[in-house]
């Protein structure tokens, strides 16, 4: 609850608030003094993502003759920043408002909820990660606040923060070689073994976080913060295949106190093959009887042109390009600004963190 | 069977053979996968919590709950007694059971309870609850200058808050029982 009468009354409420817009301040002081320049994208767009759980709420618009046009809500300003790094930018970042239906009014999400989405191109998600640690630490020291609090862990910014391979979690609190679970049958018999439902239309991912969300993600990141990277390539629809191992795709997420606070990639830069994962993402939301539109056909234009690749010679040939490989990398990241203001603040719930949010505006007054 | 929508606080799972009361649900989206619920639940017979973390789409066995609101009459010894005012049959419930929310209790008041095989099974109390302030300290000047917003107070059932500076002895005021904070004068 944070409405103003709860501001007025509760100083504690008051005082997380009064915090909430320092944070913010002090994520754009660190973004500035780091050279990367900040963006503005459009909220309501004309194609949403394709993530097929994600729900943007539809927005019609009107012109002046009455015509409708039918938007959405963005749920990510993904496409759009990308877009930005092929016309040439090349450290971006974008603090705005992002919305998905069908979540829970509280708790760890709200309807509306602010994003904070940054890209490095040329840039590697190693980069990305040095960034988000750097980040929090600068808060921390800007704001004087030593510790993240989240239930009752209380963990401490400035040390050194942990780094795993999602392989090495497994073997660690599950104890199994997950290089012999990348195949949906082997882990359904040991998701079933583990005492886990096993339903017939579970894809490979689900039956991946049934076991992940149950013996490993509460205890990620309980004394220090943790980036788990490395993910199977079944699960990472924007991200690029790792170098060494293509089983794995280059994606990480960071945990404090057993709660997921980002999740960053090292891009998909291949028009091709980032249309064919969008197209199956798209048919898959069909397959769930859920509402379709095109693949953003600009989007899949911007990274023909290519990203990552600006300062280089436009006439380069392509085995040249191969050469500098690391230049036609990108990296980039989604992280929660209200988990991290929650975590910043010690808050109980997200809704203490935002101003009327859409509980608060649902249950006062009425 | 029932499905994760119906998971919500209070209601009774049957888990692996026992009975868990659902103390806290949460929608969790683990990265850009399907949905899950995570789910915090008291066993009955021990007061144990464990969390369980369900895919939404799984099955749940839900057991069925009476809801019956009850009006809270005093404690005795570990037990506190509640009577159904429409046939005015009188329950005991262990105070374990119910948990931290004991010190919401007050005489009077009236709760919500879930009574499985007419077993007091779980609580809901009210989301806020009035009081009368029995104990203020009164405001001294210079205390906002010094920073002092608020001030311990207690209330007419001993349980003791932080109020702002301006609440006075005998006054009326409204306790949030999800973060046990005041809330506004009543």
């Amino acid at each position: 609850m944070s409405t103003w009468s709860d501001l007025k009354n509760n100083h504690r409420l008051k005082e997380i608030y009064e915090q909430r817009i320092k944070i913010v301040k002090s994520i754009r002081e660190f973004f500035w003094s780091n050279n990367f320049v900040e963006t503005e994208t459009p909220v309501a767009v004309r194609y949403a993502s394709q993530e097929p759980y994600l729900n943007p709420i539809p927005a019609a618009i009107h012109d002046t003759r009455s015509t409708i046009y039918k938007m959405y809500l963005r749920t990510s300003p993904e496409y759009a920043l990308k877009k930005l790094l092929a016309a040439g930018f090349e450290k971006i970042f974008e603090i705005g408002k992002c919305f998905r239906d069908f979540e829970s009014f509280g708790g760890n999400h709200n309807t509306e909820f602010t994003m904070l989405e940054w890209y490095r191109a040329p840039g590697t998600y190693q980069e990305i990660m040095d960034d988000t640690e750097k980040l929090f630490k600068y808060v921390s020291e800007s704001l004087k606040i030593e510790d993240l609090r989240f239930k009752d862990y209380k963990i401490k910014v400035n040390q050194t923060w942990d780094r795993m391979t999602m392989k090495e979690v497994w073997q660690k609190y599950v104890g199994v070689n997950l290089d012999e679970y990348l195949k949906i049958e082997r882990l359904k018999d040991l998701v079933s073994e583990r005492g886990y439902q096993v339903e017939t239309e579970d894809m490979y991912e689900d039956l991946f976080f049934k076991l992940f969300l149950n013996e490993i993600e509460p205890k990620l990141g309980l004394e220090r913060p943790i980036f788990v990277y490395n993910y199977p390539a079944e699960m990472s629809s924007l991200s690029r295949l790792c170098d060494h191992d293509s089983r794995y795709a280059e994606r990480f997420e960071l945990y404090i106190g057993g709660l997921e606070v980002a999740n960053a990639f090292g891009e998909l830069t291949d028009a091709d093959e980032q249309l064919h994962r969008l197209t199956k993402d798209q048919e898959l939301r069909s397959k769930l009887r859920k509402e379709i539109w095109p693949v953003d056909p600009d989007f899949i234009a911007a990274l023909r042109s290519g990203i990552g690749s600006a300062g280089l010679p436009a006439d380069l040939s392509a085995e040249a390009l191969a050469k500098v490989g690391a230049l036609a990398k990108a990296g980039g990241i989604a992280l929660g600004v209200d988990r991290m203001i929650l975590l910043f603040t010690g808050a109980k719930d997200i809704n203490e963190v935002m101003f009327n949010s859409v509980n608060d505006q649902l249950t006062t007054n009425n | 069977m029932a499905s994760t929508s119906d998971i919500r606080k209070g209601a009774v799972i049957r888990h692996q053979n026992d009975l868990y009361a659902v103390v806290e649900s949460q929608h969790v989206n683990p990265g850009k996968g399907a949905a899950f619920v995570r789910t915090r639940m008291k066993h009955l017979a021990s007061g144990k919590v464990i969390e369980i973390t369900y895919k939404t789409s799984e099955t749940v066995d839900i057991v069925s709950v009476q809801w019956q609101t009850m009006q809270f009459l005093y404690k005795t010894g570990e037990n506190f007694a509640f009577m159904n005012m429409s046939n005015y049959e009188q329950i005991e419930m262990n105070g374990d059971l119910i948990g931290d929310e004991t010190k919401y209790l007050k005489e009077g008041i009236d709760v919500v309870i879930g009574l499985y095989e007419d077993r007091p099974v779980s609580i809901q109390l009210p989301k806020k609850i009035q009081y009368k302030v029995v104990e203020a300290p009164p405001a001294v000047k210079g205390d906002t200058a010094a920073g002092n917003v608020t001030k311990e107070v207690t209330l007419d059932n001993g349980l003791k808050i932080q109020a702002p500076i301006f609440i006075k002895e005998g006054e009326e005021v409204l306790v949030n029982t999800e973060t046990g904070e005041y809330s506004a004068r009543a």
